[in-house]
């Protein structure tokens, strides 16, 4: 286990070196100026100039990326040019926001995903079968940013159950903070819904028709010993693989959520720093998320030797 | 030697509005009608984004300057008739050769810290302001500063400046008067420690701001009440908290759940949202700036005059301000009605609205056009300006040109027009607040985003306009210079346009003077 994890790690270095770069050199490809974000819209060239020389932008492209490898190097991520503070304390800030919307939204994500899943893939092909899966499909195809501000309309303006924005740390009150933020997970969570309840279906179909499954039923064994028992562990392999990809999502849908909800999360930080050409601060969020990303990934080839044993790297 | 004091500041030597107010609709304040204020209560704003900065020297956007306008103050301010009047100054004095300025302090202001306003804040502040602020170069002919006592301060300049004052009361990259402590900091590094009627509370960035009332704070009682920028402020609020709302469609939410009980930027077709409840309105706030199509005058077809002269013909205003919606009036002038330099009824230009597509092609044709391309950058994140850009397109295309619309993010199309890169021959833009002031703040933009050179007959304007004393020479100067920017279709004038809020009827006393928000002198009526 220890050396399937350093294996993974020494993994990991060329995808971070690769996506630091890919960070650097997207933003610095973008059109438009940080320098006349900052000056405002109305400023003199000369104003603008002065900026420009003020934040460093007057120097070589190469002068530039090698002063980010250095400070990199340093476990420097940058400081913004909008916000007055480093990456890493603008992230810090953020990231309670976005991942308790996260959380909560996996936390809804998983029991209903599987479990309509499972019965879709029980009662296949039957009534029930097609309406979970005209649901799911449904979950998948909507807008999040259009179902996000239906949400807001009926329960927050008609109904009033409901505040139609914003965010209160789980420290100040954790009831606010789940009223706040239950409305913006479950937004969040129906497209993680429908693809999880698809893809659970699509595994429980395929262990369902296996040999071993009539054999536990030939033996009378109940049949909920049968599929919650032997079908579901077996299927659970590709369950754990569509965690990964669920927390990702959770993480990429958070941006339109945040947006919705005015949720001061990392989501919004990155919209704000694209739309201002902070490049420190979107290549500092890039990176970190790169480091995240590989991490989800490193947990979930390590999970798969926990739930199913024939896996081995070496 | 001629000065200006608080009571006939605006009748003074500079008299800027004296002589054009007549017509005045500019009504002071709604408050009369409204019960009695009452103190307490804390107002929740839904604005769309938070301040980056709050440090006024270096701020130019609405969201910063609407939190820094409650919290700091000037030496001189905009009034309600947009002349100067004075706010931490009582008397301003012009020398007769227009190279020395003298201000004399109120006595017993305080900064939120507890101490006392002092000439040498002045002093450090303006002297702050030439280091960092991208508009230093408006202090650019100032060679010393002195300070014969802590309640006066006198600036010497290189050369004459006539509009100083005019410069001094911007409320874009406005000259606001920090403690002299704060003389060394960086830009955007400052302690936030102002002397107006609030103070900054707690600061959440992306989430919340909050400022709250100043006890402490000493109004201009030479005043009777508000007046702009400036006057005798009163706050009654206890706190004001700003919620960084992007979404339109989740500020009127909040506005209609009572979450928050001022809302701004409320696009024309939700305002229904808001007015079919009783207990909530939608406010014009008019003008609040002027709408422009600028051509570039470097690149390609539209160097030519008789090319700008055929595009300034085929255009049609009613279609575009029927197009984009919002609160749009007429205007061929660049200054606002009820402004000192707006000069009158007349239109400068013989192109404003002419909508015929037959003077447009006999400019074609004495242009010598052979159906080229005429390329239009618009963006992405201005629906208006989309749909602007989109109907010019239809109107050219009309007159018989050659068009293609390009879409880029508003990063990019503003830093072409500022810096005249990019290929493109017409773009668009709002130019506003800080151009009501006069040419003084205009003369920036209009050089660099049509890209202006070597038009010897603007220079000349222009320098007319900087060497004469006298405000009427002034305002010939300024129309010579709008004969060459709308007359050789540099820029091709839209109209004015406001933008629309929404409240809860209960928030009292909001004025009717379209600035920046003001949060003095309002006040809930049924607090908290």
């Amino acid at each position: 286990m220890a050396r399937l994890t350093l294996m993974k790690l020494l993994q990991a270095v060329p995808v971070i070196l690769i996506v630091s770069v890919l960070a650097f050199l997207l933003m610095s490809l973008l059109p438009g100026d940080p320098a006349v974000v900052i000056a405002g819209d109305q400023a003199s060239p000369e104003a603008i100039e002065q900026v420009r020389r003020n934040l460093g932008l007057d120097r070589p492209f190469l002068e530039q990326l090698g002063i980010w490898f250095l400070h990199l190097l340093q476990g420097q991520f940058g400081s913004s040019l909008m916000l007055n503070q480093t990456v890493l304390s603008a992230m810090g800030e953020r990231l309670p926001v976005t991942l308790s919307l996260a959380g909560l939204s996996i936390a809804i994500t998983l029991p209903i995903g599987i479990f309509v899943g499972s019965i879709a893939a029980y009662y296949r092909q039957t009534w029930v079968d097609s309406l979970i899966m005209g649901v799911a499909l449904l979950g998948v195809s909507i807008p999040g940013f259009w179902i996000a501000i239906l949400s807001v309309i009926v329960f927050s303006v008609i109904l009033g159950w409901l505040p139609s924005s914003g965010y209160v740390p789980i420290d100040q009150s954790a009831i606010e903070w789940l009223r706040a933020m239950i409305l913006p997970a479950i937004m969040l969570s129906l497209f993680q819904i429908g693809f999880l309840a698809r893809m659970t279906r699509s595994a429980m179909l395929d262990v369902l028709s296996q040999d071993f499954i009539r054999t536990a039923r030939s033996k009378g064994l109940s049949e909920w010993t049968t599929v919650g028992k032997h079908a579901f562990r077996n299927a659970l392999i590709l369950v754990i693989t569509t965690m990964g990809i669920l927390l990702s999502t959770a993480l990429g849908g958070s941006v339109v959520i945040e947006q919705v909800f005015a949720l001061p999360g990392v989501g919004r930080l990155v919209v704000q720093g694209i739309l201002a050409r902070d490049y420190p601060l979107v290549q500092g969020v890039m990176l970190i998320y790169g480091f995240v990303f590989v991490a989800i990934n490193l947990a979930v080839d390590l999970l798969y030797t926990v739930a199913d044993p024939r896996v081995r790297y070496d | 030697m001629a000065s200006v004091k608080r009571r006939d500041f605006s009748r003074g030597m500079l008299g800027l509005g004296a002589l054009f107010l007549g017509a005045l609709t500019l009504a002071p304040a709604t408050a009369s009608a409204e019960a009695a204020p009452k103190k307490g209560g804390t107002l929740i704003y839904a604005t769309l984004s938070g301040p980056g900065t709050l440090d006024p020297h270096v701020s130019s956007s609405a969201v910063e300057l609407e939190v820094i306008h409650n919290v700091f103050e000037g030496l001189v301010a905009l009034d309600n008739q947009n002349a100067t009047r004075p706010m931490l100054a009582t008397k301003a004095t012009m020398s007769a050769d227009a190279k020395t300025y003298t201000f004399e302090l109120r006595r017993g202001v305080k900064f939120h810290n507890g101490d006392e306003l002092t000439s040498a804040d002045v002093k450090a502040s303006l002297e702050r302001y030439q280091r960092v602020s991208p508009n230093a170069k408006n202090l650019a002919d100032v060679e010393r500063y002195e300070t014969p006592d802590p309640y006066t301060v006198v600036l010497h300049l290189k050369a004459p400046n006539v509009v100083l004052l005019d410069v001094l009361k911007s409320p874009i990259f406005p000259f606001m008067i920090l403690p002299a402590s704060q003389q060394d900091k960086p830009a955007r590094g400052i302690d936030v420690i102002g002397t107006g009627p609030f103070s900054l509370g707690e600061w959440v960035k992306d989430s919340h701001l909050v400022i709250k009332r100043f006890d402490g704070y000493v109004p201009d009682t030479s005043a009777p009440g508000r007046d702009g920028y400036a006057g005798r402020k009163t706050a009654y609020l206890d706190a004001v908290r700003y919620r960084f709302i992007p979404e339109a469609t989740t500020r009127i939410a909040a506005l209609q759940t009572g979450e928050v009980q001022l809302a701004s930027s409320i696009p024309t077709e939700l305002r229904d949202r808001i007015e079919q409840r009783k207990e909530l309105a939608v406010r014009e706030v008019f003008p609040v700036g002027g709408t422009y199509v600028i051509v570039n005058s470097q690149y390609g077809l539209t160097a030519n005059v008789l090319m700008r002269q055929a595009i300034g013909a085929a255009i049609d205003i009613t279609e575009i301000t029927d197009a984009t919606g919002g609160v749009n009036k007429a205007n061929p002038w660049m200054s606002f009605p009820n402004t000192p330099y707006y000069l009158g009824e007349s239109a400068p230009t013989p192109w404003y609205d002419v909508k015929s597509p037959a003077k447009a092609k006999e400019l074609l044709k004495k242009a010598g056009y052979k159906n080229e391309k005429i390329i239009i950058e618009t963006n992405s994140n201005y629906q208006w300006m989309r749909t602007t850009m989109l109907v010019v397109a239809e109107q050219l295309k009309r007159a018989g040109m050659n068009v293609d619309v390009k879409v880029v993010d508003w990063t990019t199309n503003a830093a072409h027009m500022q810096q005249g890169t990019g290929e493109w021959n017409l773009s668009t833009t709002l130019f506003g607040p800080d151009h009501i002031l006069g040419p003084q703040q205009w003369r920036p933009m209009i050089y660099a985003f049509p890209s202006i050179k070597g038009n010897d007959a603007l220079d000349a304007a222009y320098q007319a306009f900087f060497a004469a004393a006298d405000l009427e020479k002034r305002r010939a100067a300024w129309l010579k210079i709008q004969q060459q920017v709308l007359g050789d279709a540099y820029m091709i004038k839209i109209a004015d346009s406001g933008r629309l809020s929404g409240y809860a009827r209960k928030l009292m006393g909001q004025t009717d003077y379209p600035g920046i928000l003001q949060l003095w002198d309002v006040w809930l009526d049924q607090a908290g």
